[in-house]
């Protein structure tokens, strides 16, 4: 990942052209926006596109990813370059490491482990600690991914009520609800934790990794990536519960920036606005890393987590999920 | 065996060794951090517009900056200062063009931006030296174990640091 790439976050419905080496970006209001096609990493879509095969090839050619996301903040897939940095001794251990269930089952336990930690982080409770206790000595149990999951989903029902707590009633989870997202809590984890999800994929092309050679989802689904699932699960936490958490309280949320019907819930336009600016300021945020001596933001976390599994094909170091430190 | 030992070595690799076996081995099993550093770029700059009159040779791996009669092989380094690492390159090329049968004379080494040349010389000293740094490179290459960290201070500038030092 580079420094001098950025990633575009495109919240209104938008024709992307191509104009020689840029992209040309343009709106209902019939404004247009040039993007340096070098400038870009990737781009994210909140909302309608219209790409051509124009546009398409140069974005190809320069291995942009185009993530979208439907209109409740589900990740409906992906315009992902054909050209990829694979490589074939990194594929050879990963392909290897997935398909030992031993090795497998150790790395799905200590991301549902590790993400629930993280969660309790991100909310700053002790009401967790039983639930906690539980998920531990489920994961002790469990003898597949299934299980796996199976306990965190418990452990997530309780920590969606705890965080339900902290909300104004209208933000409320009460159960969390995907496809679509019910209420308006709902629909903000949605976005946020598809972002996370993006954030993933494209810090995985950015390694030699396959993103759908992974340990904790099912693999069974093609249209997923299932390592960056993996991989976003410790991430979603400092994203979701947090930002959520801190929009309540600072109050940055209002009703209406969502369009609540009956049983489903999207972003307004002006929500979409709010919410893409609020990922991007947290994925900004900086904290001092200790081994790398310098400061790396959460998105730049987000590519060191990669970095540890193409450590782990190569080098046989034992993964650990990523914990706040700080 | 990579992929890479398979067609041979080219001056990226000579360089890695150089600088330190780990970034060989990292870069000999396929993990190439984006390079799009703001360095790189402004090295290609230089190449384009510097020098007007050159062939590049393409040995596969190795590109050779170009060659001038008399079989002087020349790389330009956008460097401003010379290193054994770019002496080694240059005889690295100069050992490939003599094994495709090239009578070479020598090698040149080009710093644009201190207006500077060095020289390169060629003889059996100079083949014995290279070939030993390509010994050296097929061992590397060859291990099962990643070579260790160097000491941080000389990761300085290296594009692998986040993945060898990017773990808490
Ligand atoms: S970061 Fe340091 S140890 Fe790693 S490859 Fe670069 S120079 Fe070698």
């Amino acid at each position: 990942m580079t420094a001098a790439t950025r990633t575009y976050w495109l919240t209104e419905p938008c024709r992307i052209r191509r104009a020689d080496n840029s992209l040309r970006i343009e709106r209902p209001d019939d404004t247009r926006v040039h993007i340096p096609i070098t400038d870009i990493r990737d781009l994210v879509l909140f909302d309608h596109a219209d790409v051509n095969t124009a546009a398409f090839s140069l974005l190809n050619h320069h291995n942009i990813t185009v993530h979208v996301l439907d209109h409740y903040g589900n990740y409906s897939g992906a315009l992902t370059p054909a050209d990829d940095m694979s490589s074939a001794p990194v594929l050879r251990s990963q392909s290897a490491l997935t398909s030992n269930s031993e090795q497998r089952l150790a790395i799905a336990r200590s991301l549902v482990h590790t993400t629930a930690a993280n969660v309790i982080w991100a909310l700053d409770t002790n009401l967790l600690a039983n639930p906690l206790e539980q998920l531990t000595e489920q994961l002790a149990e469990a003898s597949d991914t299934e299980q796996i999951m199976g306990a965190e989903g418990n452990f997530r029902r309780s920590s969606w009520e705890v965080l339900d707590t902290m909300l104004p009633p209208w933000l409320r989870l009460n159960g969390r609800t995907r496809r679509p997202p019910t209420n308006a809590g709902n629909a903000f984890v949605s976005y946020v934790n598809s972002v996370t999800y993006a954030r993933m994929v494209t810090a995985l092309r950015c390694t030699p990794l396959h993103p759908s050679l992974g340990f904790l989802h099912a693999d069974t689904d093609r249209r997923r990536n299932t390592l960056a699932l993996d991989l976003a699960e410790p991430f979603k936490p400092l994203f979701a519960e947090r930002i959520l958490r801190r929009a309540a309280a600072q109050k940055t949320l209002r009703k209406s920036d969502f369009e609540s019907d009956v049983g489903r819930a999207s972003l307004s336009n002006e929500g979409r606005k709010k919410v893409s600016e609020l990922i991007r300021t947290e994925l900004s945020t900086t904290v001092h890393h200790r081994s790398l001596h310098r400061k790396v933001s959460y998105e730049e976390l987000i590519h060191l987590e990669a970095l540890k599994i193409v450590r782990l094909c190569l080098e046989d170091t034992p993964y650990k999920p990523f914990r706040p430190w700080w | 065996m990579t992929e890479e030992s398979d067609t041979g070595l080219g001056g990226v690799h000579i360089k890695y060794l150089l600088h330190c076996p780990r970034q060989l081995w990292l870069y000999s099993r396929g993990y190439r951090p984006e390079q799009r550093s703001d360095t790189v770029a402004f090295g290609e700059a230089l190449d384009e517009t510097t020098y007007t009159r050159r062939r590049t040779i393409d040995l596969g791996e190795a590109k050779i900056d170009w060659v001038t009669t008399g079989a002087v092989v020349h790389e330009t380094k956008s460097s401003r200062t010379p290193t054994p690492q770019h002496e080694a390159q240059v005889r690295h090329y100069c050992l490939l063009l003599s094994r495709l049968g090239v009578n070479v004379a020598r090698g040149t080494i080009h710093y644009p931006l201190i207006r500077r040349t060095v020289e390169v010389p060629w003889g059996d000293e100079a083949r014995a030296h290279a070939e030993e740094t390509e010994r050296q490179a097929h061992e590397v290459i060859g291990s099962h174990q990643p070579p260790p960290r160097l000491p941080r201070k000389q990761c300085r500038g290296c594009s692998y640091r986040d993945y060898c030092w990017g773990e808490l």
